[in-house]
């Protein structure tokens, strides 16, 4: 049975054990792809997946639909969780864990959600090709590296006003790569 | 305090934000100024779904395996000793997803199969229901399978009772190939026979066993196989 994202935050805002499972089925890929590109260690990622769900799980849902996709805020839970852990962990040794053989499964089991996210993977990887290397770079350094503004400027040696204009332009730019090709909120506005 | 921000000012802030590049210092600013203008709390949705699209660049990168069962484990045992949930909730929490029919089924299907048996006497037509016997160490069982051959009722006495961390799963293992997970046993009120609905067809398998896993069940059955049965050839 297909679930909405609708579906979903309703299941977990009745505290639904299922919801958790249908969030994660839907989005515990991408959860894992973003903890494990920021913080690049296994163990540690599956670390701040688990806890990311975990919050979710006994807090309940505290998504609000008009500030973002329900993809957007398990993003925003676990980028920022994995980069408190980064943060925490740079003064660290970091161990990698062994994945010890274990087999994978594909986290989307929707094969319609998998299409679509396929489908938007390939146009992100586009509409980032087409931006300026300073541009995605900073993107990049914060998002991935969880960098602030000043902290960018340092690193690239440019001023705090051109991070930020860098940063408005690459997502004005993203935003109008995609917006041709995605049925996105924006296109409507 | 006067909100002096325009809306120039805050878009350029609120593209910080949706990176993650905002300075500490500044997101009050922003949360003050989202509180009285709804345009710009609009363009932080676009810009907070725009942040989330760039992952999609990334080669996704699947979880193990491991990684669901751990998290469906503890949210499973969570949810089975919350006490705010009401009593019918967290029978159903303690029954894993995809599976909540088992311990309702359970009973109607016990119900069900009894009165087909009960047609196949009276009508002497039909054919026979198949009973296999399935044994541990501690456990005896039988495995009832009703006149049409698309259903069974697993019922097990010996079991001993498990943490609410643990479930019996029942599975299904063909000569070749990967055991398949079929059900959970329930307990029986007042510490009567476990029971399970195991669904589907029979054909194409060897032997039904029973393991003890964690709650939410595993992909895979552990080693603690605490009962067993041959199918087929009765």
């Amino acid at each position: 049975m297909h679930l909405s994202d609708d579906d979903i935050v309703r299941s977990i805002s009745d505290h639904s054990p299922e919801g958790i499972e249908a969030l994660y089925d839907r989005y515990g890929g991408l959860a894992h792809t973003v903890a494990l590109r920021i913080l690049s260690d296994r163990g540690a990622a599956e670390d701040v997946v688990q806890e990311s769900f975990l919050a979710v799980w006994r807090r309940g849902s505290t998504f609000q639909p008009g500030r973002g996709s329900l993809r957007s805020w398990i993003c925003t839970i676990v980028r920022n969780r994995a980069i408190d852990r980064l943060r925490g962990d740079r003064h660290r040794t970091r161990l990698d864990t062994p994945i010890e053989g274990e087999s994978v499964e594909p986290a989307v089991t929707d094969p319609w959600v998998a299409v679509a996210l396929e489908l938007s993977g390939e146009e992100v990887r586009k509409a980032l090709a087409e931006l300026p290397p300073e541009q995605r770079q900073t993107i990049e350094l914060a998002y991935y590296g969880g960098y602030t503004q000043s902290e960018i400027a340092t690193a690239m040696e440019v001023p705090l006003g051109t991070v930020k204009g860098r940063v408005r332009i690459a997502l004005d730019k993203l935003r109008a790569s995609l917006a041709d090709r995605l049925e996105t909120p924006w296109q409507t506005q | 305090m006067a909100d002096a921000m325009s809306h120039e000012e805050a878009i350029d802030l609120l593209a910080l934000d949706a990176v993650g590049a905002l300075e500490a210092s500044d997101r009050e600013i922003v949360a003050r100024h989202l509180a009285n203008c709804a345009t710009c709390t609009h363009a932080a949705a676009e810009y907070a779904d725009l942040a989330s699209l760039l992952p999609a660049a990334l080669e996704l990168v699947p979880p193990p395996a491991r990684l669901r069962r751990r998290l469906m484990a503890q949210v499973y045992a969570e949810a089975s000793a919350s006490p705010a949930l009401p009593w019918w909730r967290r029978l159903f929490a303690a029954i894993p997803a995809g599976r909540a029919f088992t311990a309702v089924g359970a009973v109607a299907v016990v119900a069900a199969i009894a009165l087909g048996i009960w047609a196949v006497v009276e009508r002497s037509a039909s054919p026979a229901p198949v009973a296999y016997t399935v044994s541990g160490t501690t456990a005896t069982g039988t495995l009832a399978v009703g006149t049409t051959g698309t259903q069974a009722v697993l019922t097990v006495k010996g079991l001993a009772t498990l943490p609410t961390s643990k479930v019996y799963e029942v599975w299904l293992i063909p000569p070749t190939g990967s055991p398949k997970g079929v059900a959970f046993l329930s307990p029986g009120v007042g510490g009567g026979a476990w029971t399970a609905v195991v669904p589907g067809s029979l054909a194409g398998y060897k032997t039904i066993a029973a393991t003890v896993e964690p709650a939410g069940g595993s992909r895979t059955p552990s080693n603690i196989v605490v009962l067993s049965g041959q199918l087929g050839g009765s």
